[in-house]
């Protein structure tokens, strides 16, 4: 179809558009100046000693610690380690919690059995599980992947189940009535409308894989950015704390991304 | 199977069926026989709770009766002859309309390029043809009620069952979707059943309306409006439209 030709607009739509240009770039610039402020009250009552940037630290310190982490190499070393663990536990969550899901959704009866175990699971405490985690996998990286896992698996199988058993009735009835096989319900019905909620799924495991990640390098570990946050702070040295925290705090918003790009892309209305 | 030509296109023999749930049982129909033939428009009107759509899923055969027989042209029935329509179009809003109007094939893995035509033919044939490659949130209401009849049509149903399809559907959409849906029906020449709670529409429509009881549904009256081929709009303003009203309206509220 032809894209209709729009008359121009009007001088008091043009004032409406204006302002709300005005508008987004107010709360853009708010937003870092709100960063800078931050950054720079925090500098300064550390500069003045004020408090005792050994105790608070300072940006200019947290940025002179990342550089010699860096120059070093062991920065990367470091956020490899850590960036590898977190994705192999998201992955395998993922698809390991979607199947789970997908076996609940076509039996009944396997949803009814196992119901109680997975309200269990989803209440304990994954960190309680560190002890049995060390002697089983040993203290390598395997022990954070699979605590990484942990905290995933369950949130991603209720969640898609969820989107699954919420599966229009009437669409369903719609396919029976055409003949199709529960099979073909699930391909051409159930899995397409779930596309929202796996999307949903995943954000929230994003989320899920670095607390794993963290929480396993706390328990056990030699390399990461939560053993440096824990060395960091068996040492005293604040700097290097909050400098792997700053770290983090990127690396989890750049794993974010690529999330939501999905969902602006696959997820229509 | 045995198919007699003479035989109805569906036939409701003693059919009684009893609902199960946790707190107890619930007889939904008792004896219920009625039959059918080629071609007919049926419609079945009844208060509301008595079991239409129950009705239409025993004859889709997506439920099996307690007791009693439903034979689909002589023999038994099997699901796939039957072409549902729901009261929203249910259209898959991830497919095109095109795409939409292929489902029933695809379910049924009829891969032959002469039933994909046939059924694009037919969109085509009823003015969806500049829509096809479009998603169906770009379409009217009654457009995509249409879409949804076209899609019940592509894989060549022997019997419609329609399930109050056009009560979604604004007031004076309706009436259009309605005289819409009636002629591609009556020209397609198929046979429908329609159940509906709206008096007017069923008279508008149907050869022949059946009427029935609260639970358990029963048959309790058959009439033939004798409207022929008179469109639905036409047979709003025709004299007899009134008395047809009143008539069914009285059954219903004994």
């Amino acid at each position: 179809m032809k894209r209709e030709q729009k008359p121009a607009p009007s001088a008091e739509h043009q004032k409406y558009l204006r302002r709300l240009r005005r508008e987004d770039g107010l709360v853009g610039v708010s937003r870092i100046g709100l960063l800078l402020a931050l950054l720079g009250i925090w500098e300064l009552v550390a500069a003045m000693q004020w408090v005792d940037p050994f105790i608070i630290s300072s940006p200019s310190r947290i940025a002179r610690t990342i550089a010699e982490l860096a120059a070093d190499g062991s920065l990367f070393y470091h956020i490899g380690t850590t960036l590898w663990e977190t994705l192999a536990g998201f992955a395998i969550a993922v698809t390991l919690g979607t199947a789970i899901a997908l076996l609940l959704w076509w039996s009944e009866r396997a949803r009814r059995i196992l119901e109680p175990y997975i309200v269990v699971l989803n209440s304990l405490p994954k960190i309680a599980l560190g002890p049995v985690l060390i002697v089983w996998f040993g203290t390598g990286a395997a022990s954070i992947v699979f605590m990484t896992v942990l905290v995933g698996i369950i949130v991603a199988t209720l969640n898609m189940l969820g989107g699954f058993l919420a599966t229009d009735k009437n669409k369903i009835l719609l396919l029976r009535s055409m003949g199709a096989s529960k099979r073909q319900i699930l391909t051409k019905l159930v899995l397409p409308s779930a596309l929202p909620d796996f999307i949903g799924m995943l954000k929230v495991c994003v989320g899920m894989a670095w607390i794993g990640s963290i929480m396993g390098e706390y328990i056990v570990s030699k390399a990461g950015l939560g053993y440096l946050i824990v060395y960091g702070g068996q040492v005293f040295r604040l700097d290097l704390v909050m400098a792997a925290t700053v770290i983090l705090c990127a690396l989890a918003a750049a794993m974010y991304a690529p999330v939501a790009l999905a969902e602006r892309i696959l997820v229509k209305k | 199977m045995n198919r007699r030509t003479d035989a109805p296109a569906l036939e409701f023999a003693g059919v009684s069926l009893t609902y199960h749930t946790k707190e107890g049982e619930t007889l939904a129909a008792a004896d219920l026989s009625f039959a059918v033939e080629e071609g007919e428009f049926i419609a079945v009107i009844g208060p509301s709770g008595c079991g239409k759509t129950t009705l239409l899923s025993l004859a889709a055969g997506l439920i099996a009766p307690s007791s009693g027989s439903i034979r689909v042209r002589g023999g038994e029935q099997g699901a796939g002859r039957f072409g549902y329509m729901l009261q929203r179009d249910e259209l898959f809003p991830w497919r095109t309309v095109e795409q939409n109007i292929l489902l029933p094939l695809e379910i049924r893995r009829d891969r032959s390029p002469q039933a994909a035509r046939r059924a694009l033919a037919l969109a085509e044939k009823y003015g969806l043809g500049g829509f096809l490659k479009q998603y169906p949130d770009r379409l009217s209401g009654g457009m995509r009620q249409r879409a949804a009849l076209i899609r019940t049509l592509a894989a060549s149903p022997d019997i419609l069952l329609l399930d109050e399809p056009f009560s979604a559907l604004d007031y004076q959409t309706r009436l259009n979707v309605c005289d819409d849906v009636y002629h591609i029906i009556r020209s397609e020449k198929k046979t429908a059943l329609l159940v509906t709670h709206d008096i007017s529409e069923a008279i508008s429509v149907a050869d022949r309306i059946l009427v029935l009881s609260a639970r358990p549904a029963r048959v309790v009256a058959a009439h033939a409006p004798g409207f022929g081929d008179i469109a639905p709009l036409r047979r709003r303003e025709d004299p007899r439209f009134g008395g047809w009203f009143e008539t069914l309206w009285k059954e219903l509220n004994v």
